[in-house]
């Protein structure tokens, strides 16, 4: 058990130096693969309207004369150590864990996103158990009841739910749920220690609106997953035993369809908290996507790049997460590695 | 069915009483009747065998028993009592209170019968407090250790927290068991209990039944598709075919001298481990000539081998090695699952290997096939070492090794006709005249008894014995000179094997094959075999000529495999279980499984 644990976390960490080279080398080699030199790459780090002595500060402040193992090394060293940045006399320090300075807005780029951290993983938190809770119960009842009214139009809307893009339903929510009818007030956030009620009420439509595309997915994967696990032998020997149909659903027919399922909600949540783009864009909210969109299109790549290495760390971590999981979920895990 | 002259236990009421039962699944081609007018009883302590082949509604009977055809298309009338209660009629509410308590299933498959995520003293708890809903949680622990320990489980207070697959399949369906037995049921119904067993862990299963049904004064019913299995363990039997009773009585009357034509028929089918290889070829010989099959000159029998004569196959010290992938840096650890083994095959010979799962006879015939390369030893086929030969150079030898395999269902490609799927060896070796390939296949197809006009037919027309006709001859069709059956009969039922086994020792004699078969069943080795090979864990224990081995074996591991053999003779049978029970006193090392 504790060699699986051991093998997990090493695993996890040769993952993350991986995730690491390869941003690494889509924001350093493939731009000189497509014919950069060295003068128009630091170009793009300073941003716009660059006078030649910035551009050979900033060539200098990111090692991009040196060979790019050197380059690699020093970008590694800033994210475990932190890294120091001069601009002629001044020494500007990027705090561990440095993940780029934005050379536009004059910070730091991973301070920057801690402060978005919160609304992010509110919205995304939020929405998880939304579509965790909703998917897997309306799956649930579609596989008990397969064929019926409630199946058939449960299993209709979740196709629909799959194909519609969150630009589309989070305009249509806007439009008729907060404007025209007032149903909804409109989405802003509220940091949870002020006001736990507003917290919620602010953030209700973004939650649904992101949970109704997962749900729909959810929904669709437990239906399946408990159609197959309902035929097995060993559901025939639960009813053998006497036991209360509800008890065999939910006790022996639930837990082997939830096992998969586990392992596509830990991807899931965590490209939702390394921001949810398209919801905080379509509501405004300032969390750690729009952040990025926000970036990307005053092309400030060093926040570009920051963005991509906290999304993919999350990833990991919440795929450890999963992974250490996995055996209090199903003990065959525990012999079998 | 509790006759008094039977003499059996039962002497009280029925626990179970069947009458007048009919069950019909309504489908889209009309309504199949599934069981028809079927009326039987069970007395307080009687043990009944219920045996018919796959369709003859055996399975949906018993499923009825326990009320679990609620919920399914299947209709039922007539009357079913368990225990008082009427199965057909009851609420869900009293059929949940008969289910585990009055009247407990073992099932046939153990390996996937218990919940793979949750242990199994969680399981038998669960099925003790369903019941008694006032017993602690502490209490129904107390009692799952007891009929763990009952089962033959051991170190129960220590095992109670293990997860099924901690549990070899022996041991999975004394766990089940235990889970039956948690609420002391008056009936305990048990399903094709050891199908899916080794034969020593089989006898082990079914001596426990016997066991706990005397001393518990169960009712026992035992449902198999095999007389054998249940000549020994009952006191009545139920012959069914396609939903109808066809006969039923006393044991022992019914297996002597059965009354109905099919009961015969039945019984003429089951191999017998008796009879020698000797006799049952004399036997199909006059069975043969006594057929107007076309009087071909008949090959005499295959001559005594000369000393000097070259074996097709020799095998010298072959072992496989497999790495077993675990520990911390993803080390391995090596297993061998042939372990050193050798031996010759003449031409026109059939060499029996039998074993238990793990005994490294499937490995073995891979190995044979070059579909596995051998780590250590060489393999010689007509003289020509082919151990390390390269897939390149093996290709043209494949024509004359060729291999029928286990399953006749998924060894077949769906999609591919039958014609084609034994054709494509022909075209593999570069035939390209289509005319003369549909020919040979063809010929072929009315050699193993199928019509040529089914050429164009895809596999999931037929059954699976058919299957297995279509796959012995996509084996013939290169005229190999060496054919590997690995357990080619063993998913078939007792009548359908024995006309696939008639077809191979006819085929063997027409186009004086060599043949390797590779089987668990002893009985159905020596009616095939002139030479055996009893394999355990990777090793030959014992070799020789096969009524030698049968008749007079050496090693102690055959004599258990012997005398773990289901026979037909109810008298025998028990006679062999004492036999057991002496040989497990003496050897208390033997591993239970």
């Amino acid at each position: 058990m504790l060699r699986y644990i051991l093998r997990r976390l090493g695993a996890s960490v040769i993952l993350l130096l991986v995730v690491t080279l390869m941003t690494f080398v889509i924001f350093y080699v493939v731009p000189r693969l497509a014919g950069r030199t060295t003068e128009q790459l630091a170009t793009m780090y300073v941003g716009r309207a660059p006078t030649e002595a910035a551009i050979q500060a900033t060539i200098k402040r990111l090692n991009l004369d040196q060979p790019l193992i050197i380059q690699f090394w020093e970008f590694i060293k800033g994210i475990v150590l932190g890294a120091d940045y001069t601009f002629g006399n001044d020494v500007v320090h990027c705090a561990a864990p440095c993940f780029g300075y934005s050379f536009q807005t004059y910070q730091e780029v991973f301070p920057a996103i801690l402060e978005r951290l919160p609304i992010t993983f509110s919205l995304g938190l939020g929405a998880a158990v939304l579509w965790l809770v909703g998917g897997v119960a309306v799956g649930v009842i579609s596989a008990v009841k397969k064929g019926s009214i409630f199946d058939r139009i449960s299993m209709g809307l979740a196709l629909g739910a799959v194909s519609l893009p969150i630009f589309f339903t989070g305009q249509l929510a806007l439009a008729f749920l907060v404007h025209d009818w007032g149903l909804f007030p409109n989405a802003r956030y509220t940091p949870f220690t002020e006001d736990p009620i507003a917290w919620a009420s602010g953030l209700l439509l973004p939650w649904l609106t992101l949970a109704f595309l997962h749900a729909a997915q959810y929904a669709r994967q437990t239906r399946a997953g408990m159609l197959e696990t309902m035929g097995e032998d060993y559901i025939r020997t639960a009813r053998a035993k006497g036991l209360k149909e509800s008890r065999v659903i939910l006790k022996h027919g639930l837990r082997p369809t939830l096992t998969p399922i586990l392992t596509i909600f830990g991807l899931d949540i965590g490209l939702v908290l390394g921001g949810a783009v398209l919801t905080e864009q379509v509501y405004s909210l300032n969390g750690i996507g729009r952040f990025a969109v926000t970036a990307i299109v005053q092309s400030d790549l060093p926040v570009i790049l920051g963005v991509t290495l906290f999304g993919a760390f999350f990833i990991v971590l919440c795929n450890l997460a999963v992974d250490l999981l996995y055996p209090l979920v199903d003990p065959r895990v525990r012999t079998a590695r | 069915m509790s006759t008094p002259e039977t003499g059996s236990q039962g002497n009280g009421l029925p626990v179970v009483s069947v009458r007048d039962l009919s069950i019909t699944f309504s489908t889209d081609d009309g309504d199949v009747h599934a069981v028809q007018n079927l009326s039987f009883e069970v007395a307080e302590g009687e043990a009944l065998g219920i045996v018919g082949e796959s369709g003859s509604g055996k399975s949906v009977t018993s499923l009825a028993l326990m009320g679990l055809h609620r919920g399914t298309r299947a209709q039922l009338s007539g009357e079913i009592r368990v225990a008082g209660i009427d199965v057909v009629t009851a609420s869900d509410q009293e059929i949940r209170a008969m289910r585990g308590n009055d009247i407990a299933m073992v099932f046939q498959d153990p390996m996937s019968s218990l919940h793979p995520q949750y242990t199994i003293g969680n399981q038998i708890i669960e099925a003790y407090l369903t019941h008694r809903p006032t017993a602690s949680r502490a209490e129904a622990r107390r009692r799952a250790i007891d009929v763990l320990d009952r089962v033959g489980i051991p170190e129960p207070a220590k095992r109670i927290n293990s997860y099924p697959h901690e549990f070899s399949g022996g041991m999975r369906q004394r766990v089940l068991i235990a889970m039956g037995l948690v609420c002391e049921p008056k009936v305990l119904l048990a399903d094709e209990p050891t199908t899916a067993l080794d034969v020593t862990v089989q006898a082990q299963i079914l001596d426990l039944l016997d066991e706990l049904r005397r001393d518990l004064r169960m009712a026992l019913i035992l449902v198999s598709h095999d007389l054998a299995v249940v000549a020994g363990s009952v006191d009545n039997v139920l012959v069914m075919r396609k939903g109808v009773a066809v006969e039923r009585g006393d044991v022992r009357q019914v297996l002597n001298s059965p009354s109905h034509p099919y009961t015969q028929q039945l019984l003429a089918a089951v191999p017998r481990i008796e009879i020698s290889r000797a006799q049952r070829r004399a036997q199909l010989r006059a069975e043969r000539e006594g057929k107007t099959t076309p009087a071909a000159a008949e090959t005499p029998a295959p001559s005594q081998r000369s000393t000097d004569e070259e074996p097709l196959l020799s095998v010298r010290n072959v072992r496989q090695r497999f790495r077993i992938r675990g520990g911390l840096f993803g080390g391995a650890t090596d297993f061998y699952a042939v372990d050193g083994v050798s031996f010759d095959l003449y031409r026109g010979e059939t060499l029996g290997i039998v074993g238990e799962s793990g005994s490294g006879k499937s490995t073995l015939s891979r190995m044979i096939m070059r579909l596995l390369e051998p780590t250590e030893g060489t393999i010689l086929f007509q003289g020509r070492d082919i151990t390390h030969l390269p897939e390149r150079k093996m290709r043209p030898l494949r024509r004359d090794i060729q291999m029928v395999f286990q399953n006749p269902y998924s060894s077949l490609n769906p999609r591919m006709t039958i014609g084609d799927s034994i054709g494509a060896p022909l075209r593999i070796q570069g035939e390209r005249d289509d005319k003369l390939i549909r020919t040979r296949v063809q010929e072929l197809l009315e050699r193993v008894g199928l019509e040529p006009s089914h050429y164009n037919r895809f596999p999931h027309a037929f059954s699976g014995g058919q299957r297995q006709r279509i796959a012995i001859a996509r084996a013939l069709i290169l005229r190999p000179q060496l054919v590997i059956c690995d357990e080619p009969v063993s998913a078939l039922d007792v009548s359908t094997q024995d006309q696939v086994l008639r077809l191979l020792a006819e085929l063997q004699e027409d186009f004086n094959l060599t043949l390797i078969f590779v089987a668990h069943d002893l009985a159905v080795v020596r009616q095939i075999s002139d030479r055996v090979l009893v394999m355990r864990k990777g090793k030959v224990v014992e070799t020789g000529d096969s009524d030698e081995v049968y008749e007079n074996p050496q090693h102690p591991y055959t004599k258990q495999l012997l005398a773990a053999a289901p026979v037909l003779d109810p008298d025998a049978a028990r006679a062999h279980r004492a036999e057991r029970r002496r040989l497990r006193a003496a050897q208390p090392d033997t591993d239970v499984a």
